[in-house]
């Protein structure tokens, strides 16, 4: 007898897209796989701040990236109803208008859907992913497995080479403002999720064509 | 709802054509399903062979090259840059690339979905046009037609909310004539004439018991239908008046109106409170009216050119005559129009300083002042092409006289030509650098010498006598005896009969300039001086043809045709195998012609070194167009008159 159903502790029966998200992590990518071929899911998150325990997700954007080529036709942007309005986020993110908000449901629906078998890819995306699972939680969502892409990770370590020590990085070089200056990408729609999600796919674009002419070629290559 | 990332592509798409055509929410779907590839230098986007790919490509950064393998070589075609459409056979033939497509530069390139686009195609004329007519880069356009290219011009070339008649001095307003002069139903003719009469005036409204508008009775009505018929003047008005009336609201634009008179073929419209013409009469408007409101007509500029006396006021004319080119320009009349108009303007202007000359010096030369003359227009006045008050090319041919009048007729004539010349200077000509102008007296000769002069460039070809050549074969009577000109004519075909090799170097001459082709990412440009990074459309567009057609229809012997554009269009009558290219070349011409004469209007100059990035993206695509004639026509040249075979 589960003990927990008897106190009425017992989670929620997972919703059938958690468990298809699950079931799809099942399947990994060859490490033989050229980088050309490969499925990104770009991402990015506007957040009331910076403390995963605390801060909220805003809004959400993402686009995949496959084959090489950003798909414009698989974008998307969300908001969410703030719960705190943090006013260090909203002077940051100008987030101030109202917006038509979306379920915390759709979002993580839409971004379990779009995940299937991608490689996840945002600047900085560590933190992209804590918040999301902190937004997917309520739903059952426990943990974001993928395989991820930092593109500052890439970024450092196209400069560097693989094994960096990371405290001698100058960090700010890194930032995406500088990235997209220096791989010559326009700074449109900055600070917002969907906005910064299109730079991070162009900058992704750009680099994996760097990192090819590196010897980085396949997905072993890149993330094994 | 689109989302940022869409809206992004969206405001990229719609400054260029064909998407600019496209309604916001048509651009939105096509926005949406489109995909964005990153590419590195020299990387290939496509190989010629290839069958076509599902879409079609746009550059969004960078710069891409249309090659293509001649001979062992890759040999770049066109440069695509920013905003540059290329790929389409995807899109129209679906036929096997024929060009390869290669990075010249880390490039971001759209990739569209033909799919959607091809419902576009169907549905917007604009769209197919642009296609259809070769805009987009990499479609060759050699034999396509450059009149199609015209056409789209004129569709593309306007915003919607242009679509008045400008070239009625933009005038906005309406003003119709009020009060109306009238008579009820059931007047007779005799009493409705009285009215006429004493309002002197040309019409009359005829209404019924509510003022509504029922007929109208003009001048011609009564000439036709009252007169010529042998009524009686007791006739009933409405048994003559020409009915309906066509009426108008009186909200309506200027234009609108002018469009909707011109459409109906009407001399009247008739305003009334809502429009309709079951409603009270508000007042007329004749086409008359229409003329009077536009002082600057070339009739009226014509008739008032002739008649003036006065220096002063011919110059002052002749600026209105710019204003007037400004607006056919921009309205996209035809350069056959336009050019016509202007050269009647400036021979108006040379006819009335050589009447006004005469009435001055006849009296110091009482030996000679019956003396026959001819002054010619030369270059592109003797082509009848010059559209702006560039550099005056002119000569003055009289006369042979006995020996002991040479003199006397010399100085005559040389008096003459400086007077009529100092008034086109007055008039804002500029003197030419070369002084080939009738007031220089080895240019103001009589009929013998000038036929000496012909005789020796055709008989003795060199650099010199063939540059001379391509300045004084185009001469043209402008006024005074047509018959001098007329000898001279007939004198150069038969030195040109006996010297048959003279067309040879005169041909091999034409080709000096060769075609702006290859040019990088734009056009060629100057490399250096005051010019530098400009494109010189005079010198590597319009001499090419100028010249080639010159040659050609020498060789043809015709008579009598100077425009570069008409004796391309004799050309075509004459072969009819190389009637199309000979069509293109004429329209490259006109095409020529107008964006110089704008870009001479804008900046007050002669029009000659056009800034490439000055021009919108589709201006530039047109004149790159305009440039494949120029190289087929210099090979027609090479082939005919055997020029890989002809030295120096």
């Amino acid at each position: 007898m589960d003990w927990r159903a008897l106190f009425g502790f017992a989670s929620l029966p997972k919703p059938d897209f958690i468990s298809a998200y699950e079931k799809s992590l099942e399947r990994k990518i060859p490490k033989s796989k050229p980088l050309s071929e490969l499925a990104f899911l770009v991402l990015d998150t506007e957040t009331t701040g910076l403390d995963v325990k605390k801060d909220h997700v805003l809004s959400y954007g993402s686009l995949q990236v496959i084959d090489s080529r950003i798909r414009i036709s698989s974008s998307k942007e969300f908001y969410l109803k703030p719960k705190k309005r943090n006013r260090e986020a909203i002077k940051v993110h100008g987030l101030v208008q109202e917006r038509p908000y979306v379920s915390r449901e759709r979002v993580i629906r839409t971004f379990l859907e779009d995940a299937r078998h991608q490689v996840l890819v945002g600047h900085h995306i560590g933190f992209d992913l804590a918040m999301l699972e902190r937004v997917g939680k309520s739903l059952g969502l426990r943990k974001i497995k993928n395989p991820a892409l930092d593109t500052y990770d890439l970024a450092v370590r196209l400069d560097r080479g693989r094994y960096y020590d990371p405290h001698t990085v100058p960090s700010k070089e890194y930032s995406l403002d500088h990235l997209c200056e220096r791989y010559a990408i326009a700074l449109d729609d900055r600070h917002t999720a969907a906005g910064d999600a299109f730079l991070t796919a162009q900058l992704l674009v750009k680099l994996l064509k760097v990192a090819e002419a590196k010897g980085i070629k396949t997905y072993g290559d890149l993330l094994g | 709802m689109a989302n940022v990332i869409v809206n992004r592509i969206i405001d990229f798409l719609k400054k260029y054509p064909p998407f600019s055509f496209l309604s916001n929410e048509l651009l939105g779907q096509v926005a949406a399903e489109v995909d964005l590839i990153y590419f590195e230098k020299e990387e290939f986007l496509f190989q010629k062979g290839e069958p076509a790919k599902s879409y079609f490509f746009v550059v969004k950064e960078g710069a891409i090259k249309l090659t293509d393998k001649a001979g062992g070589v890759e040999e770049t075609v066109e440069f695509c840059d920013e905003g540059d459409v290329f790929g389409v056979l995807a899109l129209l033939g679906k036929r096997p690339y024929i060009l390869n497509a290669r990075a010249n530069e880390p490039s971001l390139i759209i990739a569209v979905p033909v799919g959607i686009f091809e419902k576009i195609l169907n549905e917007n004329s604009q769209v197919s046009l642009y296609f259809a007519s070769g805009f987009a880069s990499g479609q060759v356009v050699v034999r396509s037609g450059l009149s199609q290219t015209q056409k789209v011009r004129d569709l593309l070339g306007r915003k919607p909310d242009e679509n008045g008649l400008m070239l009625l001095s933009g005038q906005r307003t309406l003003q119709y004539s009020h009060p109306v002069i009238q008579c009820p139903l059931g007047t007779s003719v005799f009493n409705a004439v009285i009215q006429m009469s004493k309002a002197s005036v040309g019409s009359i409204m005829v209404v019924d018991e509510n003022q509504h508008p029922k007929g109208i009775i003009t001048d011609k009505d009564l000439r036709n239908r009252l007169i010529a018929k042998g009524l009686s003047y007791d006739t009933r008005v409405e048994a003559i008046m020409s009915q309906p009336v066509v009426t108008a609201s009186k909200e309506l634009e200027f234009s609108e109106v002018y469009l909707n008179m011109v459409k109906h073929r009407l001399h009247h419209l008739v305003f009334t409170e809502d429009g309709s013409p079951d409603s009270p009469l508000l007042g007329i408007i004749s086409d008359h009216d229409i003329l009077l409101s536009q002082g600057n007509s070339p009739a009226v500029l014509i008739k008032a050119l002739q008649e003036s006396e006065d220096i002063h006021e011919m110059a002052k004319l002749r600026n209105q005559a710019e204003g007037m080119l400004k607006y056919y320009l921009e309205n996209e009349l035809s350069i056959d129009f336009i050019a016509g108009i202007l050269t009647e303007i400036n021979d108006t202007i040379i006819r009335s300083a050589i009447r006004l000359a005469l009435t001055k010096l006849q009296p110091s030369f009482p030996e000679v002042q019956e003396l026959d003359f001819c002054f010619l227009g030369l270059g592109s006045e003797g082509r009848g092409e010059q559209l702006l008050r560039t550099d005056l090319d002119n000569a003055l041919v009289y006369q042979d006289v006995p020996e002991h009048l040479r003199e006397k007729a010399q100085s005559f004539m040389h008096l003459l030509s400086r007077d009529v010349l100092d008034v086109l200077f007055a008039c804002g000509f500029h003197s030419c650098p070369a002084e080939m102008m009738a007031n220089n007296p080895q240019w103001c000769q009589p009929l013998s010498q000038w036929k000496r002069y012909f005789s020796q460039w055709i008989r003795e070809p060199n650099p010199q006598s063939l540059m001379m050549g391509t300045i004084f074969f185009d001469f043209r009577a402008v006024a005074g005896k047509h018959s001098l000109a007329d000898a001279l004519t007939q004198h150069v075909y038969e030195e040109i009969r006996q010297e048959k090799v003279f067309l040879n170097f005169f041909a091999k001459n034409a080709l000096l300039n060769p075609p702006p082709l290859g040019f990088f990412r734009n056009f060629m440009v100057e490399k250096s001086g005051e010019h530098a990074e400009k494109f010189d459309i005079k010198l590597r567009a319009m001499m090419p043809l100028a010249d080639a057609a010159r040659v050609l229809i020498l060789s043809h012997q015709v008579v009598g045709i100077n425009n570069t554009f008409k004796r391309y269009e004799k050309l075509a009558e004459l072969e009819p195998n190389q009637a199309s290219l000979f069509r293109d070349a004429g329209k490259a011409y006109e095409i020529f012609m107008r964006i110089r004469a704008l870009e001479g209007l804008a900046n007050e100059s002669s029009g000659r070194f056009i800034q490439p990035d000055s021009l919108g993206k589709l201006q530039r695509q047109l004149l790159k167009n305009a440039f494949f004639p120029i190289d087929e026509i210099q090979k027609i040249l090479k082939v005919r008159f055997q020029l890989d075979y002809f030295g120096n």
